[in-house]
């Protein structure tokens, strides 16, 4: 009889052990699926709650519409900014159609140190009045006054659109990541005439030479992003030269080198006309 | 004289040693019942001592059973699958995980980019949105070999699939995935935008509305108050179709009426509207102005 007892016991211990192995194969493959998507995306959710309310609303009834009103919160990373976001989405079905409106959206975002990650929030379209943009930040930096670049936040427009958020963020980041990479590489291969004043996440490039002293170029390259969420970025060209030199200029170089800049951009992309650039002073042919 | 007496002690002897055999001999009975007597209660002791011994088995099967009844019970309150009395710890803490890795899948969705891994590769799913107002989606199936490939879509034909898959899709996944969202969301907006203005304002419009599918030309005559015999023709470009604002808007006053210089203004205003506000919100402001004027004038 105990023996028995024993057996189911051990039947019944190893069906469980069994049961519980499906599980774990099946928690493997969701985050497997997980993480391919985050790559995929390059962006990184790692928590996200919803919470379903009926509205009281008297003409539910009456007309047979039925509205439903979520509130999401989701929050992750692309690179190095932070975000976490809420919003509510109220879904309407009548007869006919359902359909999904985002009415609210609220973004907080953390960019560490980077005031440039502060203007993209601030300048992103959100809704207003209900909406808010919180930055927190490490270290406050002021803010810079709007360039003629950066379109500043309007809030009459009233553009919820939670997706126009993420492809900026997505764009946003690549530019950043690329400005990041192509200073870092002109900084490696011409150490003695290269220098970022802001460090390595600086938006402005400078270039002097030994060979011309006195003389400095200094590139600057915003990121901007407009009305519709596009990102772009901007270019620009300051140049710092002794006052003799510039009253030897007859010709006025100096004074149309920033639009030559943006040509040499358009002909030959930024890395090209950067290049020939130092390659200039480096010469000394200023 | 002792002869009496020995008939007389004969007689006492002889009763007495019958009487004493009488009293052996029930001596011996009562022994002898008592010993049966000792015999039966010790029967019945080891009768009663098996017994005991049962009972006592089976009050200790019973409380083994109750024992797991209540381990079951706990278990399966806090997990779903019951019959297993070891790792139900482990069960509850894997499927709380599991729930979360659900709940962020979903999530997804909400970044306008979300996919689910195939037998072969991976079916991503677009969102499309326009002003908050969530529109249709769209799906591409790649598998994934050298060279990826897209197995099948749902991507209209007239947004160059072909042509942005030929530039990134080998070289580069995401930025392809995020192109192909550009394209999709402007012409979503685009034809939200149309749609608006074909199905909400449609009163102003004195013909109906003449578009092509990518939404990317539009062509309408509309009347704003105070036009009688006129009304403007516009005529909207969108060059850049990731964008839902046209590149290129022209109005033209068609009428028989001379042109009036409040009427060549408002020309003008309203092709500027046209090239920086979404179509449907610039006549959503034409009937506010009617409205207030409306109002005013009674």
């Amino acid at each position: 009889m105990s023996q028995k007892s024993f057996q189911e016991i051990h039947h019944a211990d190893s069906a469980g052990w069994e049961s519980s192995k499906a599980p774990r194969s099946h928690l493997r493959h969701l985050e497997a699926e997980l993480s391919f998507l985050s790559m995929l995306t390059g962006f990184n959710i790692t928590h996200y709650s919803k919470k379903t309310e009926d509205p009281t609303s008297a003409e539910m009834t009456e007309e047979s519409i039925k509205k439903v009103l979520q509130r999401h919160r989701l929050s992750g990373s692309c690179h190095v900014v932070m975000f976490q976001l809420e919003f509510q989405i109220l879904e309407i079905q009548n007869k006919e159609n359902l359909s999904s409106v985002i009415t609210d959206l609220s973004i907080v975002m953390e960019p560490t140190e980077y005031s440039e990650l502060n203007e993209f929030v601030s300048s992103f379209p959100l809704a207003c009045p209900s909406a808010m943009v919180l930055l927190t930040c490490n270290s406050p930096k002021e803010m810079e006054p709007a360039d003629h670049g950066l379109k500043p936040l309007k809030p009459a427009e009233e553009r919820r659109d939670l997706f126009m958020f993420f492809r900026g963020l997505h764009f946003f980041v690549e530019w950043y990541e690329y400005r990041k990479r192509t200073f870092k590489h002109f900084k490696d291969k011409y150490p003695d005439v290269v220098h970022l004043p802001e460090g390595p996440c600086s938006r402005c490039m400078g270039i002097h030479s030994a060979s011309c002293p006195g003389f400095e170029l200094m590139i600057v390259w915003r990121i901007q992003i407009d009305e519709e969420g596009k990102v772009s970025p901007l270019l620009d060209l300051l140049t710092k030269i002794p006052q003799r030199a510039l009253e030897l200029d007859k010709n006025r170089v100096i004074e149309t080198a920033p639009l030559c800049f943006r040509t040499l951009l358009r002909v030959l992309g930024i890395e090209a006309a950067v290049e020939s650039l130092i390659r200039l002073l480096q010469t000394g042919n200023a | 004289m002792e002869q009496a007496n020995a008939v007389r002690q004969d007689g006492e002897t002889k009763a007495g040693i019958l009487a004493h055999l009488e009293g052996l001999e029930a001596q011996m009975n009562r022994s002898c019942k008592r010993s049966e007597e000792l015999q039966r209660t010790q029967a019945e002791e080891s009768a009663l001592g098996i017994k005991i011994r049962e009972l006592r088995c089976l009050r200790d099967k019973l409380r083994a059973e109750v024992n797991q009844r209540r381990a079951r019970a706990k278990a399966s309150s806090a997990s779903v699958e019951p019959d297993q009395t070891v790792g139900i710890g482990e069960q509850e803490v894997l499927e709380r995980k599991q729930e979360s890795v659900k709940a962020v899948l979903q999530a997804y969705r909400f970044t306008g980019l979300s996919g689910k891994l195939t037998s072969r590769g991976v079916c991503i799913c677009i969102s499309t949105a326009f002003e908050g107002n969530l529109l249709d989606s769209y799906f591409v199936d790649l598998v994934i070999q050298r060279p990826l490939w897209i197995h099948h879509h749902s991507v209209p034909v007239f947004i160059p699939l072909e042509k942005i898959a030929a530039k990134y899709l080998q070289t580069d996944i995401q930025r392809f995935l995020f192109s192909l969202c550009e394209y999709l969301n402007a012409y979503a907006g685009r034809k939200y935008q149309a749609d608006r203005l074909q199905g909400d304002f449609a009163a102003f419009l004195t013909r109906p509305l003449h578009r092509n599918s990518l939404c990317n030309l539009l062509l309408f005559t509309y009347k704003v108050e105070q036009m009688r015999q006129s009304s403007f023709c516009a005529r909207l470009l969108y060059e850049d179709l990731t964008a839902t604002l046209p590149t290129d808007t022209t109005v033209t006053y068609q009428g028989t009426e001379a042109l009036s210089t409040s009427m060549e203004e408002q020309r003008a205003s309203h092709e500027a509207l046209f090239r920086t506000k979404p179509l449907h919100q610039v006549f959503a402001s034409f009937a506010k102005e009617e409205e207030l004027d409306l109002s005013l004038a009674s």
